[in-house]
């Protein structure tokens, strides 16, 4: 392990392991100790790593080793919890086998461009998910039926215009927003009975359930500065989704004088 | 028989929750039943102590199971927890809250949205409880022959 080149290897490809796991929604505990176990196992002693839940901080070098640095800057994008299960099995297998690092490279590169699951099955997913929600809440089949209507919708919204055009904020106001009037016009059609069931149930794939279980983790980690992060991420949509869905209230309430509430 | 249609949903919206986070195909069954058995604890709960004890109670077996699981399929908890987690987390009362307001009932929004942040509270500590556990007492759920690797098994 002498070969300077090859510690390079090693260590770049231990933050790519750190890059897929926090991108796509592991603890920070998580991200640290996979970094770390990469690194040992390929004899690396004074390899360090710092992780905040947008950034990976990396550097190595004592006497003996060169020194490497890297800082590097990871938006959060969507969750994608099967890299994160393929990157755990892959450090399993570090530890077990005897990869190169040139080949751990080439794996956790295959990883990165796993394919997620088709958009089609994801706008159903979403719609199934608000119908069985808006049933557990305690709505009817018909409302049920209603909110599944709703979460294609909000999760089609999501997609092609939410994601890649509006920031966090706006979309999560709009997705509310957009959820409460779809919900509030097939209520007046009557293809629902009871308005805050289908509400209800249509605002979940909205929620941020990723970012406040992983802020919750991080904070008992001892992860205090991610953790806050997460957790103030999380408060902001969860008020944004309530701003939406109030900001749409209102506006029925002052038309219809009261009478839709 | 309301209470297994119940479970039913909570079971498959738990599994169109994982689908959403991009969880495995094969893992699907066990988010099914960890989300399921979290709601069915807390609707039992829910009609005789409060909300917030139903929620924690409910949490804990949500994260009990999901670590037993993760244990016994070598994979991440975060796989389990955090689609397991989801009918848990008090969006409905998130709702409720925004509601009053706009209807100007501040006493019932207050009390809501407190509510809501009491059940928040509960789930944390239900998480953070069963995360301090130590990693070896859920060796029971490992499979035999992998033993010697689930030692350096990761919660």
């Amino acid at each position: 392990m002498d070969d300077r080149s090859e510690q390079r290897e090693v260590l770049e490809a231990a933050m790519l392991a750190g890059h897929i796991l926090l991108e796509n929604g592991a603890e920070i505990f998580r991200v640290e100790e996979t970094m770390d176990r990469i690194c040992h196992h390929y004899g690396i002693q004074s390899g360090s790593s710092f992780v905040l839940s947008n950034g990976i901080f990396t550097t190595a070098g004592n006497q003996r080793e060169e020194i490497f640095a890297k800082v590097q800057h990871i938006p959060v994008s969507g969750t994608h919890l099967d890299r994160v299960a393929a990157v755990n099995q892959l450090s399993r297998e570090i530890e077990a086998g005897s990869f190169t690092p040139g080949e751990v490279k080439e794996k956790l590169n295959e990883i990165q461009k796993m394919p997620g699951k088709p958009k089609q099955m994801q706008i159903l997913a979403s719609g199934i998910g608000s119908a069985c929600f808006c049933y557990l809440f305690g709505g009817n089949l018909k409302d049920a039926s209603a909110a599944f209507c709703s979460g294609v919708l909000l999760y089609g919204y999501l997609i092609y215009l939410a994601g890649p055009h509006l920031s966090k904020l706006v979309g999560n106001m709009g997705g509310g927003a957009f959820v409460t009037a779809l919900c509030t016009l097939m209520y007046l059609l009557r293809l629902g009975d009871h308005l805050n069931y289908m509400i209800i149930g249509s605002i979940m794939p909205l929620i941020p359930g990723v970012a406040f279980t992983n802020a919750i983790r991080d904070i008992a980690d001892g992860d205090y500065i991610a953790g806050s992060v997460r957790m103030l991420d999380a408060l902001l949509v969860f008020f944004c989704i309530a701003m939406g869905v109030g900001l749409v209230f209102g506006l029925f309430h002052r038309f219809t004088g009261g009478g839709l509430l | 028989m309301t209470a297994v249609y119940e479970t039913a949903a909570a079971a498959l919206g738990t599994v169109a929750f994982a689908l959403l986070f991009g969880v495995p195909a094969i893992y699907y069954p066990y988010c099914g039943l960890i989300g399921g058995t979290g709601w069915l604890v807390y609707s039992m709960l829910a009609q005789s102590c409060s909300e917030p004890a139903a929620a924690l109670f409910a949490t804990i077996a949500v994260i009990f199971l999901s670590r037993i699981f993760a244990v016994r399929k070598q994979c991440p908890v975060t796989i389990f927890l955090i689609s397991g987690i989801f009918p848990l987390v008090p969006g409905a009362l998130v709702y409720w809250t925004a509601y009053y307001i706009v209807t100007d009932d501040t006493a019932l929004a207050a009390r809501t949205g407190f509510l809501a942040l009491k059940v928040a509270v509960a789930i944390v500590l239900g998480i953070v409880f069963v995360f301090e556990l130590p990693q070896g007492f859920f060796q029971f759920a490992a499979k035999k022959d992998r033993q010697a690797l689930d030692e350096k098994g990761r919660k």
